[in-house]
C-alpha cells in the first residue's frame, strides 16, 4: 500500500494541467454517439446528441438537473433505449439484437448513483457473481480476483460482509469493483457521489481518480466540479438535452464560450 | 494499479476514535405493586376495564375447565382411538412401519435443530418465573374447576409444589443460564417417565371379552411407552450427532442436504417404508433400469455439451427439439416413465445455458441431472408397483398421518407451480403474462371445495382407458393448483418489491434475464415474502381439513364422523374436536415460531 497523501499529490501532478495535454488524437475511438435523439411519451430527453469518446480518454459530463446527462450515459450501454441515431461501443452497434446488447454490457462497466449492490449477498459474492455466471471463470479464480478487487478500492477486510452493514462510501467502493470485476474496457458512472455523505464523497473519488491514471476509458455524471478539474481530458456541458459546449477543463472553467455554460458556472461557483 | 490501495486507508485511520466508557441507562425495574399501578390501574377508566376483563377471563376459564372435568366427557375416547387418530386404518401389525418413520422425522428434527442452532440461553431466575408463573395458574384453576375436595387438595398441594420450587429457582443467580432446548426434553424426559411409572392404564379395545373393557389399571402398554421412549432417545441422539457435524461440516453443505432430505424422506418414506412396493424385479431389471441408464448417460452428455459456454444458439436449438421431442411423445403411444424423463430433461436442457461454466460447474450440472432422474425413475416405478401391506378402505393412510401427507404434497407441488405463475405473470412476455393471469384469477374466484370435489368426482372420469389415479392424488393435484395460484400472488408481491435498480445492476453487469432472476430477483423477492408464503403454508395445512367433505378419512373426518359413532363413545364428537384442534394448534404454532427464526435469519444482513 502506498501512502495516501502520494497518490492524490501523483493524481494532481499528473492530473490537472498534464492531463488535458495528453495527447489521444492517434487513440482508438471507443464510444460514437451519432446524432441521438430519445423521447419520454411527448418529451424529448435527447437531442441530437452527438460525440465520439477516444480510448483512455476521461470525459465529465455536466449540467443542470433534467438536461439528459444521465439519460445519455444509460443509453450507452442499453438501460435506456435511444429512438434516433446510432450508437456504436468499441465497433458494436447497439440496435434491438440481444447478443449485441450483451456483448456491449460485459465490456462496459456501470456505477449507479444509488450502488444497486446485491442486498442479499456478501460483499465478495457481489463482485464475483457476474465473473462466474457471465464470464463463465472457475469459482476459486473470480472469488481470488474479487478479492484482490476490494483491495483495489482499498476494502478487502468487508469481503464477508453484506452491503448493509456498509458506509455508503464503502458500498459506493464495492460497486467499482463489481464492475471492474468483468475487466470492462469503459467504465461509466452515474452521478456515483450523489446519494453519499460529503465526508464519504473523497474516498470514492480517490478510487476514480486512480481508475482514471490506470489509463481506463470513463464516463462520469458528476457534480463534483473539482474531480473535474482536475481529472477530466475533456468536459461536455449539456442542457434542455444537447450538448451545449465541448472543451479541457481549462477552457471549460476559466474561458467558456456559450452564455449558458457562464450561467451554469456562475451558479455552481457562486 | 496497486497504488490504489491508498483510497481506503485514509478513511480506516479516520474510523477508531477513542470514546469515553459510558454504559446504558439502566432500564428502570418497577416493583409488582407500582407495576400494577402503572400498566393496569392508572386511572378509573382503565380500573374499570382491568376489573372487568378478569372478570371475563375468570368465567370463561370456569367454563373450561367445567367442560374438561366433567365427568361426562368420554377422554378417553381418544386415549383409546389414538392409532384411528393417527394412522386411520393402517395394519396394526405393521406398525413398526410407523415407528420407523416417526424415527426418521424425529432424525432430521433433531439434527436441523442442531445445524440451525436453534434454541436460545435462557437465565435461571427468568425459568423460575415462569414455573411461578404456572403455579399461580394452576392454583387458579384448581379453584375453579369441579372437583371434588380430595382432589382439590391434591392439585392445591401440586401447585404449592410448584411455587415453592418456583420462587427457590428464581432466587439463583442471574449468571447462570439454561438452553431452552434442554428444557424441551427434560420435559419430554419426564413425560416418558411417566408413562412407566403413573399408572394412566392400558386404553383399547378388547374384543374378545363382553363387556368390553376400555381401560385396565396400570401404567401404559409397553408396546406404547417403550416405542416412544426410544423415540426421545432417538431424537436426542440425532441433536447429538448433528452438534458433531456442525463443527464438521461446512454450514451450507449442512444445510443444503438437510433441506433436501426434509424434501424426500416423506416421499421415501411413504412409498418405500409405509406402502412396502413389491417390486418385480425381473422388469426392473428388464425395463425400468435400461431406461433410467439411457436417460442417465445420454441426457448427462446432452447437458455436459450445453452448458459449455462456446456451445451457442446451437444449443438452444437443441433444447427446444428435446422440449418438442417430449411434447409429441405425449401423443403416441409410450411409457409414462419415458414421457416424464424426456419433459424433465428438456427443461434442464432449456437451463443449461444460464448455468453454463467451467468444468466443475457442468460435471456438477449434470450430475444434479442425473439424481433427478434416479429419483423420478424410481419414484414412478413405485407408484406403479402394488403395495404388500394390506389395508381395508379406499387408501392407506388415514387420519394425521393423511393430513400431514396431502399437505406436504400440495406444497411441495405448488411452491414451484407457484413461483412459476409470479414469473410469467411478471414476464414481459404477453402471452405468458395472460396465461398466468388467466389461470391464478380464474381459481382464485373458485371456492376450494368445488375444485375438491371437482377433482375427486369429475377427473376420474375424464382420465383415458387404463390410466387410474387414487381419489386422494387427484385431490391432491386439484388443491396444489388452488394453493399455486394464491402462492403465486404472494410471490409476485416479492418479485415487484426488487427494486429497478436491482435489475439495471444485474443488466448492466451483462446477466441473460434468466440469469438475472435466478441470482437476483427470485432470493430477494423470496425473502420478502416469507411472512406471507409462512401464512399460506399454515393456511394449507389446516384447510387439509376440507378432506371431510369429500369424504376422505383425514384427521378431522375420524374424529368428527368415525370415532363419535362407535358404540362405546357415542357423542364424543366435542372432546375429539378439542383433542384435534389442540393438534392442529402445536403444528400451526410451531410454524410459526420456526418462520419468525427464518425471519430475523434472512434480515440479518439487510437491515
Amino acid at each position: 500500500m502506498t501512502d495516501v497523501t502520494d497518490v492524490t499529490e501523483t493524481g494532481a501532478d499528473s492530473g490537472g494541467v498534464a492531463r488535458s495535454d495528453r495527447d489521444l488524437s492517434n487513440a482508438a475511438d471507443m464510444i460514437i454517439c451519432e446524432d441521438i435523439s430519445k423521447w419520454y411519451g411527448d418529451f424529448q430527453a435527447l437531442e441530437g446528441v452527438s460525440a465520439t469518446i477516444k480510448e483512455q480518454e476521461v470525459v465529465v459530463v455536466l449540467g443542470p438537473s433534467g438536461s439528459g446527462k444521465s439519460t445519455w450515459i444509460r443509453c450507452i450501454n442499453r438501460l435506456e433505449e435511444h429512438q434516433e441515431g446510432r450508437i456504436v461501443v468499441d465497433g458494436v452497434e447497439l440496435t434491438n439484437d440481444l447478443r449485441n446488447i450483451e456483448k456491449v454490457r460485459s465490456e462496459v462497466g456501470m456505477v449507479f448513483q444509488q450502488f444497486n449492490l446485491f442486498p442479499h449477498l456478501k460483499v465478495r459474492d457481489n463482485v464475483s457473481l457476474a465473473p462466474i455466471w457471465v464470464r463463465k471463470k472457475p469459482k476459486a479464480e473470480a472469488e481470488e480476483q474479487a478479492q484482490a478487487l476490494l483491495e483495489l478500492v482499498g476494502i478487502p477486510e468487508q469481503a464477508d460482509k453484506h452491503p448493509g452493514q456498509l458506509s455508503g462510501g464503502q458500498q459506493q467502493r464495492v460497486a467499482i469493483a463489481r464492475a471492474l470485476a468483468m475487466e470492462p474496457k469503459i467504465m461509466l458512472f452515474d452521478e456515483p457521489t450523489s446519494a453519499l455523505d460529503p465526508e464519504m464523497i473523497k474516498e470514492v473519488l480517490d478510487v476514480m481518480k486512480n481508475l482514471a491514471l490506470s489509463g481506463m476509458t470513463m464516463m462520469v455524471v458528476t457534480h463534483e466540479m473539482g474531480f473535474a478539474k482536475e481529472v477530466a481530458d475533456r468536459i461536455i456541458f449539456m442542457e434542455e438535452g444537447q450538448i451545449v459546449e465541448v472543451g479541457t477543463p481549462e477552457h471549460f472553467f476559466t474561458n467558456p464560450t456559450e452564455d449558458r455554460t457562464k450561467l451554469f458556472l456562475s451558479q455552481i461557483l457562486a | 494499479m496497486s497504488e490504489f490501495a491508498g483510497a481506503g486507508a485514509e478513511i480506516g485511520s479516520f474510523y477508531p476514535m477513542s470514546r469515553p466508557d459510558t454504559t446504558p441507562p439502566v432500564e428502570e425495574h418497577l416493583p409488582p405493586r407500582e407495576w400494577l399501578k402503572k400498566n393496569l390501574f392508572s386511572n378509573v377508566a382503565n380500573s374499570i376495564l382491568t376489573v372487568l376483563s378478569s372478570l371475563l377471563i375468570l368465567v370463561m376459564l370456569r367454563g373450561l375447565l367445567g367442560f374438561i372435568f366433567n365427568p361426562l366427557r368420554q377422554w378417553n375416547a381418544t386415549a383409546v382411538n389414538l392409532r384411528l387418530l393417527m394412522t386411520h386404518a393402517y395394519p396394526a401389525d405393521q406398525y413398526i412401519r410407523v415407528w420407523f418413520s416417526v424415527a426418521a422425522f424425529l432424525i432430521l428434527t433433531g439434527l436441523s435443530l442442531a445445524v440451525w442452532r436453534a434454541g436460545s440461553r435462557i437465565p435461571v431466575p427468568d425459568v423460575g418465573k415462569r414455573v411461578i408463573a404456572l403455579g399461580v395458574f394452576v392454583t387458579l384453576a384448581t379453584l375453579l374447576a369441579p372437583f371434588s375436595t380430595s382432589a382439590r387438595l391434591s392439585w392445591l398441594a401440586v401447585a404449592v409444589f410448584l411455587l415453592v420450587s418456583g420462587v427457590a429457582v428464581s432466587r439463583t443467580s442471574k449468571d447462570r443460564s439454561v438452553s431452552s432446548l434442554s428444557l424441551l426434553v427434560g420435559a419430554c424426559g419426564l413425560a416418558a417417565l411417566s408413562l412407566w411409572v403413573i399408572p394412566y392404564g392400558h386404553h383399547s379395545f378388547i374384543i374378545d371379552r363382553t363387556p368390553k373393557i376400555l381401560a385396565e389399571p396400570g401404567t401404559v402398554d409397553l408396546t406404547t411407552k417403550l416405542p416412544w421412549t426410544l423415540m426421545l432417545l432417538i431424537a436426542v441422539a440425532a441433536y447429538g450427532a448433528g452438534l458433531f457435524l456442525r463443527d464438521r461440516v461446512p454450514a451450507k453443505v449442512a444445510r443444503t442436504s438437510l433441506v433436501l432430505a426434509w424434501m424426500v424422506t416423506p416421499i421415501l418414506l411413504l412409498f418405500l417404508v409405509l406402502r412396502d412396493p413389491d417390486f418385480d424385479m425381473g422388469h426392473v431389471l428388464s425395463t425400468d433400469i435400461p431406461i433410467f441408464l439411457v436417460f442417465a448417460v445420454l441426457g448427462s452428455a446432452l447437458l455436459f455439451w450445453l452448458t459449455n459456454p462456446e456451445t451457442g444458439e446451437v444449443g438452444r436449438m437443441v433444447a427446444v427439439t428435446v422440449l418438442f421431442l417430449a411434447f409429441g411423445s405425449f401423443l403416441t403411444p409410450m411409457r409414462m416413465i419415458i414421457r416424464i424423463l424426456m419433459l424433465l430433461l428438456a427443461m434442464f436442457a432449456l437451463a443449461g445455458p444460464t448455468f453454463s461454466g467451467d468444468r466443475e460447474t457442468r460435471h456438477r450440472y449434470a450430475a444434479v441431472w442425473t439424481g433427478v432422474a434416479i429419483f423420478v425413475s424410481w419414484l414412478v416405478t413405485a407408484i406403479n408397483t402394488p403395495s404388500t401391506v394390506p389395508v381395508p378402505g379406499q387408501f392407506f393412510l388415514g387420519g394425521f398421518s393423511m393430513t400431514l401427507m396431502v399437505a406436504f404434497f400440495t406444497l411441495l407441488v405448488s411452491f414451484p407451480l407457484g413461483v412459476m405463475l409470479a414469473l410469467a405473470r411478471t414476464s414481459s412476455m404477453p402471452i405468458f403474462r395472460l396465461l398466468a393471469t388467466w389461470f391464478i384469477e380464474f381459481v382464485r374466484g373458485v371456492p376450494l371445495i368445488t375444485i375438491l370435489i371437482f377433482f375427486s368426482v369429475m377427473v376420474p372420469l375424464f382420465l383415458p382407458d387404463g390410466m387410474s389415479l387414487s381419489e386422494v392424488a387427484a385431490v391432491t393435484i386439484g388443491y396444489a393448483l388452488f394453493a399455486s395460484a394464491y402462492l403465486a400472488e404472494n410471490v409476485r408481491g416479492g418479485i415487484q418489491s426488487v427494486t429497478r435498480g436491482q435489475h439495471e445492476a444485474a443488466e448492466a453487469v451483462g446477466m441473460t434475464t434468466s440469469q438475472k432472476t435466478v441470482f437476483i430477483v427470485l432470493p430477494q423477492a423470496l425473502r420478502v415474502a416469507i411472512p406471507p408464503l409462512v401464512g399460506q403454508v399454515i393456511g394449507t395445512f389446516k384447510e387439509t381439513s376440507l378432506l371431510v367433505i369429500i369424504g376422505l378419512f383425514d384427521l378431522l373426518f375420524v374424529a368428527k364422523a368415525i370415532i363419535p359413532n362407535q358404540t362405546e363413545f357415542m357423542g364424543s364428537t366435542r372432546e375429539n374436536l378439542m383433542v384435534i384442534s389442540l393438534i392442529y394448534w402445536v403444528i400451526s404454532y410451531s410454524m410459526s415460531k420456526a418462520s419468525q427464526r427464518l425471519e430475523q435469519r434472512v434480515g440479518l444482513g439487510e437491515q
